[in-house]
């Protein structure tokens, strides 16, 4: 019960005013930009990441969590009314949410996505509280080699399972590792692949290649063939559910939350998956009037997947908590936010900066009853934010991309190196390559290379170290069966095909 | 791992009925680029005339350039070669390694999916010239910040991508701008305590 007694500590950080404050204005920003056609979570945070430059440290992470979570809600709002998301988790929200919005149910699914998404996210937030410790106790034994493992594993599912094709995907992580070892190695102080550039002996800032790859990258994808066509939103008044809506949304709520958590702490897991999954038992599950729905708009297909979503999204938060280890996008540029204010997530973070960890958590539920307020009356007024001429759209993110990445040096060497990822953010997004395992790798690789060189140092350079311990033989057991499943798949499709 | 099909298949159903199409409609071609030759519009090609083997080349090459980059790295003080070299040597493989089964999938007829969006009309051509202007327009902003100031050059910027993008109306479009890179100035530089340049204004504000 040590960690109840930590998390009402929490709840006392967050709710002073102050924190209060910007625990708000987090999840407002973070909806108005989450709501952004073509801004997903992940670039909402990478966008906002500059505003929380000159807070300190609890109150960034108070106003993070906020953000998070509300881009999260703000995302559901865009597939359900515009329909064709740019972020894969919301996509499946979208099949049926957009056809109940066009039947004149757009209050509905919005209610049932806004109140599923507080169920899930509240429930979730819970479990948070309950695994985080144990997954902590079990961590502070982790040697080199684990984490080496770990990171490993985290490499390989993340580019196995988000991409159609592995090779695309490990090509996407290859361009996120190559970024992450330019600048000054930590331990000998040499520089490497700098090009004799000073500027880049200090190495990319993680802000400069999230924004790059998702703010510049989305931006001239976009504008590369941008839809002229006036896009089609159906108006929405307040979001409120009826009765029947209810007694057919809670269920759905309670397996797509029980689906969403363990999936979102798995390294690769995400929220594609447990939202896919989500919107398939619910189908399979559908009677009588929902059955006859399915396809057609049907409440449960939102109220399931977006509690999914929601629920991964705080299973995200247990592996970056307790190991550090992020395990979607939006997880790695919360890690680069940690890392900004010199904070490594992991054991550790929870022994010396309790107040900032639980003071985070506790806010999360904070922020979960305000978007909850804010959403559903609200919800017009998001509506709105959908009709945005596209023009300006672009224009201002642009605009705020590079004053994100201007005000970290204010040096124009990094507005050309954030061009130059805008350039491989573009062809990426154009060639079909998944952009999480190169932010992740970006992040990842270089804490994965003083793990893994301090376990050959103590191993006195024996490679049979990195599997001594089980722990660590068992995690590249794993990463090595990420990456050959998909391989086995296509030659048992190919089989059962030919034979 | 039986899992790992479903977000493919969710991706599938996700798309929008009708012309923008799912995963097996092919991408309209064109080249990036560098790489000359326009590819007609429908079906990608095979072989060398894709314009995806220059990203599966850059993959390659990426290798190379690390391994290569990092030839004058000298390891200091490590007699068991877990110097600075010893990372970028297994990075720079695995990039080659990944380098040359990218390129010979993509030589197989192996092609990603665009990215579908909002905002994206996936059936269409891309439109290079809009590309090549708002690539101008940002790295002429890039050079020209520090000499200008913020509020100027962010205005220009927003004005000459917005433009750029369709916007009709110019003076809404200036307006907005204008707007936009001075509020955004005073919150940073006020409110946020962030360094901006003033620029050829630094005596006005």
């Amino acid at each position: 019960m040590e960690s109840l007694q930590l998390l009402l500590d929490g709840f006392a950080t967050a709710l002073t005013p102050v924190n209060l404050l910007y625990a708000l204005v987090g999840v407002t920003l973070g909806t108005l930009v989450g709501v952004l056609p073509g801004i997903g979570p992940a670039m909402t945070v990478a966008l906002l990441l500059p505003v929380t430059f000159s807070v300190p440290p609890a109150s960034a992470f108070i106003m993070f969590a906020g953000i998070y979570y509300g881009g999260m809600y703000g995302g559901s709002t865009t597939s359900i009314l515009l329909n064709t998301p740019g972020e894969s988790s919301s996509m499946i929200t979208a099949l049926e949410g957009n056809k109940m919005a066009r039947r004149g149910r757009a209050a509905q699914a919005l209610a049932t996505a806004a109140i599923g998404s507080f169920v899930a996210g509240t429930i979730a937030t819970a479990l948070l509280v309950v695994a985080a410790p144990l997954v902590v106790e079990f961590a502070i034994s982790f040697g080199p080699e684990d984490y080496f493992a770990l990171a490993v594993l985290a490499f390989t599912a993340v580019s196995s399972v988000l991409s159609r094709s592995v090779v695309r995907g490990l090509a996407s992580l290859g361009f996120g590792l190559v970024i992450g070892l330019i600048g000054i190695d930590e331990q000998t102080g040499q520089a490497r692949l700098t090009l004799g550039i000073p500027e880049l002996l200090g190495g990319v800032e993680v802000v400069v290649v999230a924004v790059g790859l998702f703010a510049l990258g989305e931006a001239l994808y976009v504008s590369s063939r941008l839809r002229h066509d006036e896009p089609q939103i159906i108006p929405v008044g307040r979001a409120f559910l009826g009765r029947s809506d209810w007694s057919r949304s809670w269920r759905p709520w309670l397996r797509g939350t029980a689906l969403g958590f363990p999936f979102g702490a798995l390294p690769g897991g995400g929220a594609e998956i447990p939202t896919f999954l989500s919107y398939s038992i619910e189908k399979r599950l559908a009677r009588g009037i929902a059955r006859e729905e399915y396809g057609k708009g049907a409440i449960e297909g939102v109220a399931g997947p977006e509690a999914a979503n929601n629920a991964s999204a705080a299973g995200t938060l247990v592996p970056l908590l307790t190991l550090g280890l992020p395990t979607s996008a939006t997880a790695a540029i919360l890690l680069a936010a940690f890392q900004q204010y010199g904070l490594q997530p992991g054991p550790q973070l929870f022994d010396h900066n309790p107040a900032l960890v639980w003071g985070m958590i506790a806010s999360l539920f904070l922020g979960n009853l305000m978007l909850l307020v804010l959403n559903l009356p609200l919800a017009p007024l998001w509506a709105r934010v959908l009709h945005v001429p596209r023009p300006y759209l672009y224009a201002g993110i642009v605009l705020f991309a590079a004053l994100g990445v201007y005000a970290l040096n204010a040096s124009w060497i990094d507005l050309v190196v954030l061009y130059l990822l805008g350039l491989l953010g573009f062809a990426m997004r154009r060639f079909g390559l998944p952009v999480a395992p190169a932010v992740i790798g970006m992040i990842l690789g270089p804490m994965a290379e003083i793990q893994l060189r301090r376990a050959l140092a103590i191993g006195a350079g024996d490679a049979a170290v990195l599997v001594r311990s089980p722990i660590a033989a068992t995690l590249l057991g794993l990463a090595l069966l990420a990456l050959l499943a998909p391989l086995v798949r296509k030659l048992a499709v190919r089989r059962s095909g030919s034979g | 791992m039986s899992a790992h099909e479903e977000p493919e298949a969710g991706r599938g159903t996700g798309a929008p009925e009708g012309a923008a199409g799912g995963p097996a409609v092919p991408a309209a071609t064109s080249s990036p680029p560098g790489v000359p030759g326009p590819a007609p519009d429908g079906p990608p090609g095979r072989g060398w005339r894709r314009p995806e083997l220059a990203l599966a080349l850059v993959v390659l090459g990426l290798g190379v350039f690390v391994l290569a980059g990092t030839a004058d790295v000298t390891a200091a003080g490590s007699g068991i070669g877990l110097g600075p070299r010893f990372f970028p040597i297994i990075v720079g493989s695995a990039l080659l390694l990944i380098g040359v089964f990218y390129v010979a999938d993509v030589l197989r007829g192996g092609h990603g999916d665009p990215e579908e969006g909002e905002d994206v009309d996936a059936g269409a051509r891309t439109d290079w010239k809009t590309v090549a202007l708002v690539s101008v327009i940002f790295l002429a902003f890039a050079g020209l910040v520090d000499l200008l100031g913020w509020i100027i050059a962010g205005a220009l910027l927003f004005f000459g991508l917005s433009v750029t993008l369709g916007a009709t109306r110019r003076l809404r479009a200036g307006a907005i701008a204008v707007v936009l890179s001075t509020l955004s100035y005073l919150a940073f530089v006020k409110g946020l305590g962030v360094t901006l340049p003033a620029g050829l204004l630094s005596g006005v504000i």
